[in-house]
């Protein structure tokens, strides 16, 4: 015990200055406001919590700096709005999307379609992206006459901002009804079907790597089968799908939502990863230029899918209660009436953002601590993280492990992006700011280490909401009479100063291992 | 002495065709008009008059991402806050000017001081942090240096959020009235920055500094104060940007809080990316392709044109591998080759 205080001496002795500081400033306030501004530190610690986590995952194990972590938060958040608000929109996209990944998944059968093939060198040049060409051109074709049940940003009446006024009202608006515009629909799924399988050829011809002869099993057809079934299921049963969806407890299909933008979170990462990231580790630097790149690419596409003005998505009706009971006094009475308040020392505080994101922000930070302990795919991160080339050295295949890190670190952001939905509200400029208080974070706790992402996260959360209600309150200077008020720009520049300071006495962060 | 000259310019004959283009630009793009030369030569409005606005535009750009071609790309710095350095140029230019109306040559000066004093504080953290976290720290420094004028206690000065406005330019080179003395002036303190950059490098403490970028541990090994060569690149550095912000103040009628954020370094790293790390022509050819993409995408596809914009990037990363120059000087040799087959295609 006396070797870990003497080892970690000047951590240890940075963090009680910090929180002396912060104890000292805090002694003004009334236990009602200190509750509050607690809880709400906490929350918004916890969501920067899950976007610092992934980043610092992805840039530990595989090196890049995702700089497009905060607008896959954002896009999670409006993914999850989309799934819990306009559920038959999701059922609709649902077909298309298991058609347009089902060709992806015969990526052991391609090499020896492409033995196959004997074509002059010029000729094999060409293929793929002609391939690829045709495979887009009959994609814009077919996309757009499929119907897909959406909203309309130029109609106020049926743009996203009047789909979530209403749903937060409890109303639902009918669904607009859609169908084939001048297309059959077998021809519209073969369409898609085709554009999947002649689009992931062509970018199989590209990975010269992925030539080895496989053993070809029933498991090399079996995802394709499966998601070739998912395609026609939810085809048939649309109509019965969203009925269900939408007659659906409220409660359940927030749950729904953001599981289901956590998974596509992490398929768009797997994604990335394979497509985009990996022919950049040789050239770490340019990694930041596509990062750069997809950023500005998703702010847009939010942009001209979801438009510009800024909403709220509704909160489930578990925490959205406003009965005769409320606010709740204690847990029982916020049982029976769903209260989306409950009164704490005297202070009311908002049960889905001050109690539920914290309380799953520690769950996540539990569940991801065992991963990476008590698993061998966590055993090979952490080894991954201290030493890649030893782990790849000793023949376990590394490569694996980036994709599915990468998947869990945007699926880690998507998570956060839904959860966060209800109590920040989407706009097209959540992210950026989030990934600089990740950023932060990061640089306070140490930037490839898990516990730190964790107090990183907190000490931010904490520091921006003091600052925030001391703006109101003043800060009274121990000793003196002086009342101190931080204006509005002091709040961010108050985690800033603070990552500085901290860089400057340790460089590596709180908890970060030297070099 | 002759021969010696004359080999020197055949060297260089693309980048003297280059400058002698530049030179002619406004009068070409009058003739287009039908604007005589010496009616661009009076500072007439048009086409040309707007061809040089966005030219000096370009050279702005060019000697800030010049400047952080330098750091990054030559000394392999990772800087988020690079910003700073253009940001105090402009605002103490316009301050100086407007508040104190100082002469124009005290207000150099004076952003010469400032600079040094800037490089000196990133100097300060340079020995403890590095990589990343030195990234991070400079982040950090230029947010409180945005923080700070956008703060409203100092609106008199800096005009905060909106931005300083109402600089009141020296008469000799009001952007104007007499723009193409501007652009002249703007292309001649471009070249002149150029061919010091180009000196600096390939001279002994250059080459130490691509040494630094190379394998710091090593250099350190050798017997180099690594610490001092890279301080001395940043003061380089940091003067060019801060010469760059003035140029800026004196041409834009606001100087927008906007280009002390991160977005504004960003801006940087993305012009020495499209160039080419460490080539220092990359970042000329850089910044004139960022530029004019911006305003080409924005004229004529309007507001989702950063869609088309990140789609560009991503299509850069993937095939033009090393930037604009450093790719063309890797398979320059194979270009070569194919352009002499192809004429002698056409030959025979």
């Amino acid at each position: 015990m006396s070797t870990f205080f003497r080892k970690n001496l000047l951590p240890l002795a940075t963090l009680i200055v910090i929180i002396i500081f912060f104890l000292a400033a805090a002694q003004g306030m009334n236990s009602q406001d200190f509750v509050i501004t607690l809880l709400r530190g906490l929350s918004v610690g916890a969501v920067t919590f899950l976007v610092a986590s992934g980043f610092s995952l992805i840039f530990g194990l595989l090196d890049v700096l995702n700089l497009a972590h905060g607008t896959l938060f954002m896009i999670g958040a409006y993914i999850g709005w989309t799934v819990f608000v306009r559920p038959d929109t999701f059922v609709d996209l649902l077909t298309p999307l298991a058609l347009a990944l089902s060709g992806f998944t015969l990526r052991d059968v391609y090499p020896l379609l492409s033995d196959r093939i004997r074509l002059s060198l010029s000729m094999k040049r060409i293929l793929p992206w002609a391939l690829i060409l045709v495979s887009a051109l009959l994609f814009i074709l077919v996309l757009p006459r499929y119907p897909i049940a959406g909203w309309n940003l130029d109609n106020y009446a049926q743009s996203p901002v009047t789909y979530s006024y209403m749903a937060d009202q409890g109303t639902r608006l009918p669904p607009p009804t859609v169908a084939f515009d001048q297309i059959s629909p077998a021809l519209a799924i073969g369409g898609l079907l085709l554009v999947s399988l002649l689009g992931s050829f062509g970018l199989s011809l590209f990975d010269q790597s992925a030539r080895r002869s496989p053993q070809l099993t029933w498991r090399s057809y079996a995802s394709f089968v499966i998601l070739l079934f998912i395609g026609l299921i939810t085809f048939i049963f649309n109509d019965a799908l969203t009925n269900f969806l939408l007659g659906l407890n409220a409660n359940w299909l927030f749950f729904i939502a953001v599981i289901v933008a956590t998974l596509s979170g992490a398929g768009l990462g797997a994604l990335m990863e394979m497509t985009l990231i990996r022919p950049l580790y040789s050239r770490p630097i340019y990694q930041l230029m596509l990062t750069i790149g997809l950023s500005a690419i998703g702010v847009q596409i939010v942009q001209a899918v979801w438009g510009r003005p800024e909403f709220i998505m509704p909160k489930p009706t578990l925490f959205n209660g406003s009965g005769a009971s409320c606010p709740a006094t204690n847990f029982s009475s916020w049982w029976q009436g769903n209260c989306s308040t409950i009164l704490l020392l005297g202070g009311r505080v908002r049960v889905y953002n001050e109690i539920l994101i914290p309380i799953i922000g520690v769950l996540v930070l539990i569940a991801v601590w065992i991963l990476l302990q008590r698993t061998r795919l966590g055993m090979i991160i952490r080894a991954g993280v201290q030493d890649r080339e030893m782990v790849e050295a000793l023949g376990i295949n590394v490569r694996r492990a980036f994709t599915i890190v990468f998947a869990l670190g945007v699926g880690l952001a998507t998570l956060g992006g839904a959860l966060a939905a209800p109590s920040m509200g989407l706009s097209n400029a959540m992210g950026e700011s989030l990934l600089l208080d990740a950023l932060i974070a990061l640089a306070i706790g140490g930037l490839t280490s898990y516990p730190g992402a964790a107090l990183g996260s907190l000490l931010v959360g904490l520091i921006q909401q003091f600052m925030i209600q001391y703006g109101q309150i003043g800060i009274s200077i121990p000793f003196t009479s002086l009342v101190l008020k931080p204006t509005p720009p002091i709040v961010p520049a108050s985690t800033v100063l603070l990552m500085v300071i901290i860089l400057l006495i340790l460089p590596n962060g709180l908890l970060g291992k030297k070099e | 002495m002759q021969k010696k000259s004359s080999s020197f310019f055949r060297n260089h004959r693309a980048s003297f065709i280059l400058l002698v283009a530049v030179v002619l630009l406004p009068f070409i793009v009058g003739l287009f008009e039908g604007a005589s030369p010496a009616a661009v030569w009076a500072n007439q409005g048009g086409i040309s008059k707007f061809a040089e606005g966005l030219g000096i535009e370009i050279f702005i750009l060019a000697l800030y991402a010049l400047s952080y071609d330098l750091i990054f790309g030559v000394t392999g710095l990772l800087s988020f806050g690079h910003a700073m350095f253009f940001a105090v140029g402009a605002y103490l230019t316009g301050i100086a000017l407007k508040t104190f109306a100082l002469p124009l040559s005290a207000v150099i000066g004076l952003v010469f001081l400032a600079s040094i004093v800037q490089a000196l504080l990133f100097g300060l953290v340079l020995p403890r942090v590095k990589g990343i976290t030195f990234a991070l720290v400079t982040l950090g420094m230029a947010s409180v240096f945005h923080i700070i004028i956008m703060s409203s206690e100092l609106g008199s000065y800096t005009g905060a959020d909106v931005g300083l406005q109402g600089v009141i330019v020296p008469s000799f080179i009001n952007p104007a009235n007499e723009r193409l003395r501007f652009y002249f002036v703007a292309l001649v303190v471009l070249v002149l920055i150029y061919l010091l950059y180009q000196r600096f490098v390939n001279s002994p403490t250059g080459r130490v500094c691509v040494a630094i970028r190379e394998n710091e541990g090593r250099a350190k090994m050798l017997g180099y104060n690594t610490f001092a060569f890279k301080l001395a690149a940043l003061m380089l550095s940091s003067f060019t940007a801060a010469s760059a912000g003035i140029l800026h103040a004196l041409y834009q009628p606001i100087v927008s809080p906007n280009v002390a954020d991160l977005s504004f370094t960003v801006t940087a790293l993305l012009i020495v990316l499209i160039g080419g790390v460490g080539t220092l022509s990359g970042a000329l050819i850089g910044a004139a392709i960022y530029r004019l993409l911006d305003f080409g995408l924005r004229r004529y596809i309007g507001e989702n044109a950063s869609f088309i914009t990140g789609a560009i990037y991503v299509a850069f990363v993937l095939f033009i591998p090393y930037g604009i120059v450093g790719t063309w000087r890797a398979k320059s040799f194979r270009i070569a080759e194919g352009w002499r087959r192809l004429l002698a295609a056409f030959k025979t």
